[in-house]
């Protein structure tokens, strides 16, 4: 779509174009489904039976690794580095979080699990620092040095599980218990929205905060400038190679978050095949794409394919629906697909991906 | 020459010699600019005033010598200290985030914060800048985004970025390079407010008129060496030119009005995209005969490039047809149209038309590699190519005169020299030459204009894009004015001035020009 075909919608709409036909598309598809697939409606009916505030809340557990790695990816490629490593941070953490567990008493007390949190959010962010320095000083070319990430983390991870406990996955092991919020967990039917593990509460901050950061504050219109034009920030007497470190840490950080957050909801860590993370760095990457890079549309479209995987599995449980979970799997490739190919309103920075060589 | 000492020098440069690796770019330069005053730095492309002003600036180190603000000598690390001792530099490529907002672009790196100083104050810096616009009379909206603004209103941005920034000294890099006549005009209008506010301004450009129009004093830099100071009232163009080559330069090439033969180019309704899907060229026809010079005047991003690309054959057009020699070839490939005798001198000389590791002999097939004289079909004939390239470097002056040079290792003078000649050599029937002057010093300009106008004499037909009026003016037969991609008038060099055709450029339409219906035509026909 040129710029004239769009000139007369409001300017909301143009700005947010990618949200909108998503939307759109979404509305359409029920429509279809309601109207012309026979039982359609009865189809429509089963599922917006099963929306409810567990439902909801299990959307926002599964959203907590996409989300966190998605929200990971802005800053870093806001700064100018493609970061497409997020997958294997994600697995970083995932395991630094259960092996830290491995070598902690074996405790439910509350400082194991933060233990294990912590340590986790920090192997993620050397692993981040030294994709860091791999394409800031050595300037190695992002897209192959986030590969590597991957891989080796794909590689990594299960094979240390094999060292540590004689198989890819490990033992259970302790979990973030939920924590309710006084008051408002006691509601009628939404309650059950307000009673969480710890790092969804996180994300639900994580998001506005990131916001806040990128468009309010100073390290902000950094980052933007970073990776936009870095030279201008360069003469502004901003060092872009900090801005950038900055940007590529963070990303390790918050998918250090991402990644603990999945496997201490869950205990363990699953090495087997594509390991626990299972693709949700690349849904991530995807969701912020769509997002084009606006940490609050990055969030909807996390929650979005979340909400999806979430929905195929009750619909098996509740509704004896069987739906492929491979199918609901490819959902968020396809509508990036279709985002970028046909809405066309993500816009990366211009410089993203390119070296920065100061000439000082 | 001879250094006053004086109180009121705002800058003064004191022996100050830079060298890099084999290259002396800056050899003993004493230079000193008067509080108040405007100084123009001109010279040819290479002649140090870049690598002057970034000495000044702080973004390299001199050699030897001193730099003097206010009396005061100065050792600076980085821009920073430059900016902190008062002076700015208003950069040619402007140092500005597109996609951010003019405030936030004036206060990039000085953000007025609140919160302990991680929030930028958002408020505070749109008065500022507000502020700053109302005081040297900008009409500016500090909330606008860079990409939404007119590339003079970018340039009046940059100036109050380095005014928000404390600067009394404004250096200017070729300033004039992406405006229209009338955009100049409010330039120098600036320049006046400045100077009424006790600014000190210096001005690097090779426009001789400029320089002369404007500063109070004109200094020429030749080979790193500078060769003089002259007050500019007493200066002429003549002199200047001399001081810039170091031998007699004629400014004014004639033009023979020859008469003109077939068409050999016609374009009817054109139509172009951009990368982006968005029309750059719409409705385009002309037609460029053997013997005449078509000239395509417009600023920079009004759809010549996407139009050359379209005859060419870089582009695909996405309506209207292209004929050569009447055969219609809008879907031809790029091969057919250099078989059929086009031959183009493309905008980047560096992108599009060397490959910069290659040495001349193989940049000298470039383009040729499948006509018959240079290659049998499976392998190219060296020995030809060398003939060709030696002749080439032979006949239009190439330095070094070596064919095994790497093309990276020539200015860019000679680089445009030599693609000059091998697409000349060639014999086309067509010739395109986009920019053909760009980024290249007066003495090869004066060449290449000089084998332009010999070219026509050959019955060469020639497309002329340039966005410089002057070189459009001195060489066309034909004036095409395009302005938002559209041809907009078709004119007479003769019987127009440089003022009207920067109105037609600027999408205006002058008063005192035959008008008839959307187009403006002046002697536009020689059927």
């Amino acid at each position: 779509m040129s710029d004239a075909d769009t000139r007369s919608l409001p300017r909301i709409v143009r700005n947010h174009r990618n949200a909108f036909g998503l939307v759109l598309a979404i509305l359409a598809a029920l429509t279809i489904v309601v109207t012309v697939v026979p039982g359609g409606r009865e189809v429509v009916a089963d599922v917006s039976g099963v929306i409810t505030a567990s439902y909801l809340a299990s959307a926002f557990r599964l959203a907590v690794p996409i989300a966190f790695a998605a929200l990971g990816g802005i800053f870093s490629e806001k700064a100018g580095v493609i970061n497409i490593g997020l997958e294997g941070l994600l697995i970083i953490g995932a395991f630094t979080a259960i092996v830290t567990l491995h070598f902690l008493p074996e405790t439910t007390a509350i400082w194991v699990v933060w233990t294990a949190f912590g340590l986790a959010v920090l192997a993620s962010a050397v692993v981040a620092l030294l994709f860091a320095v791999v394409c800031i000083e050595f300037k190695a070319d992002q897209v192959i040095a986030g590969l590597a990430v991957w891989l080796i983390a794909l590689g990594f991870a299960p094979f240390a599980s094999i060292i540590v406990w004689e198989n890819v996955n490990s033992p259970s092991f302790v979990t973030f218990s939920s924590v309710s919020i006084p008051v408002l967990s006691e509601l009628p039917s939404i309650g059950r929205l307000f009673v969480a593990t710890p790092p969804v509460f996180m994300l639900v901050v994580a998001v506005p905060l990131s916001w806040y950061v990128l468009n309010r504050t100073t390290f902000g219109k950094w980052i933007e400038a970073s990776g936009e034009d870095p030279k201008t920030l360069d003469t502004a007497g901003v060092s872009v190679r900090k801005v950038r470190y900055a940007g590529v840490v963070l990303s390790g950080v918050l998918c250090g978050i991402g990644g603990a957050g999945l496997a201490l909801n869950v205990g363990q860590f699953v090495g087997s095949g594509e390991t626990m993370v299972d693709g949700r760095g690349w849904i991530g990457l995807t969701a912020y794409l769509i997002g084009n890079y606006n940490p609050i549309g990055a969030f909807l479209a996390s929650f979005l394919f979340a909400g999806l995987d979430a929905l195929q599995i009750q619909l098996q449980q509740i509704a004896g629906y069987d739906v492929s979970s491979t199918l609901i799997g490819i959902i968020p490739y396809v509508a990036v697909v279709i985002v970028l190919a046909f809405v066309g309103r993500t816009r990366m920075p211009s410089e993203a991906g390119e070296h920065y060589e100061s000439d000082e | 020459m001879s250094q006053t000492e004086s109180e009121s020098a705002a800058v003064r440069l004191d022996g100050i010699t830079k060298r890099f690796p084999g290259v002396v770019a800056n050899d003993d330069i004493d230079f000193s600019v008067e509080r108040g005053t405007i100084h123009a730095l001109v010279g040819e492309n290479g002649a140090g005033k870049t690598t002057l002003m970034n000495i000044i600036y702080g973004l390299y180190e001199p050699t030897e010598g001193t730099v003097f603000v206010d009396g005061r000598a100065h050792d600076f690390d980085s821009p920073r200290d430059a900016i902190d001792v008062g002076i700015g530099m208003i950069h040619q490529h402007f140092m500005l985030v597109d996609t951010m907002t003019v405030a936030e672009n004036v206060v990039l790196g000085n953000e007025p914060t609140k919160f302990a100083g991680l929030v930028t104050d958002e408020r505070a810096a749109i008065e500022a800048t507000g502020d700053l616009a109302d005081r040297y009379g900008f009409d500016i909206d500090p909330t606008e985004r860079i990409e939404e603004i007119s590339v003079g209103e970018q340039q009046r941005v940059e100036i109050l970025k380095t005014l928000y920034r404390g600067a009394d000294i404004l250096i200017f890099d070729e300033p004039t390079a992406v405006l229209t006549p009338q955009e100049v005009e409010s330039l120098f209008e600036i320049f006046e407010e400045l100077i009424a506010q006790e600014k000190t301004i210096v001005f690097i450009t090779h426009k001789l008129g400029e320089a002369l129009s404007v500063a109070d004093e004109i200094s020429v830099l030749r080979d790193g060496e500078l060769v003089g100071t002259l007050p500019a009232e007493s200066a002429d163009r003549e002199e200047l030119a001399r001081m810039m080559v170091g031998r007699d330069v004629l400014l004014d090439v004639e033009r023979h009005s020859s008469d003109f033969g077939d068409v050999v180019l016609e374009t009817t309704d054109l139509a172009v995209d951009d990368d982006r899907g968005v029309r750059a060229v719409d409705g385009v026809d002309f037609a460029v005969h053997s013997g005449e010079i078509f000239g395509i005047a417009g600023v920079d991003g009004n759809g010549q490039s996407e139009l050359v690309e379209a005859v060419t054959g870089l582009r695909l057009s996405e309506g209207g047809t292209i004929e050569l020699h009447e055969e219609p070839i809008t879907d031809w490939s790029r091969r057919e149209r250099i078989e059929a005798g086009m031959s183009y001198v493309a905008e980047d000389r560096q992108k599009r038309s060397l490959v910069m590791e290659y040495d001349l002999v193989r940049n000298g097939v470039l383009g040729s590699q499948r006509l018959p004289e240079f290659s049998d079909g499976l392998q190219i004939d060296w020995g030809y190519t060398r003939q060709y390239v030696d002749d080439v470097i032979d006949e239009y002056d190439v330095r070094p005169a070596d064919p095994g040079a790497e093309a990276v290792s020539l200015s860019g003078g000679n680089q445009q020299k030599f693609i000059v000649g091998r697409e000349i050599e060639r014999d086309p029937s067509l010739l395109v030459a986009a920019q053909p002057t760009r980024g290249v010093d007066i003495g090869s300009i004066e060449f290449i204009h000089n084998r332009l106008l010999d070219l026509k004499t050959e019955e060469t037909a020639i497309l002329l894009v340039s966005s410089k009026l002057e070189e459009i003016q001195q060489l066309s037969d034909r004036i095409g004015v395009m302005y938002d991609g559209e041809l907009v008038a078709v004119v007479d060099p003769d019987e127009v001035n440089e003022e009207d055709l920067g109105l037609l450029m600027a999408g205006e339409r002058p008063s005192g020009l035959d008008v008839d219906g959307a187009r403006v035509r002046v002697g536009g026909s020689h059927e």
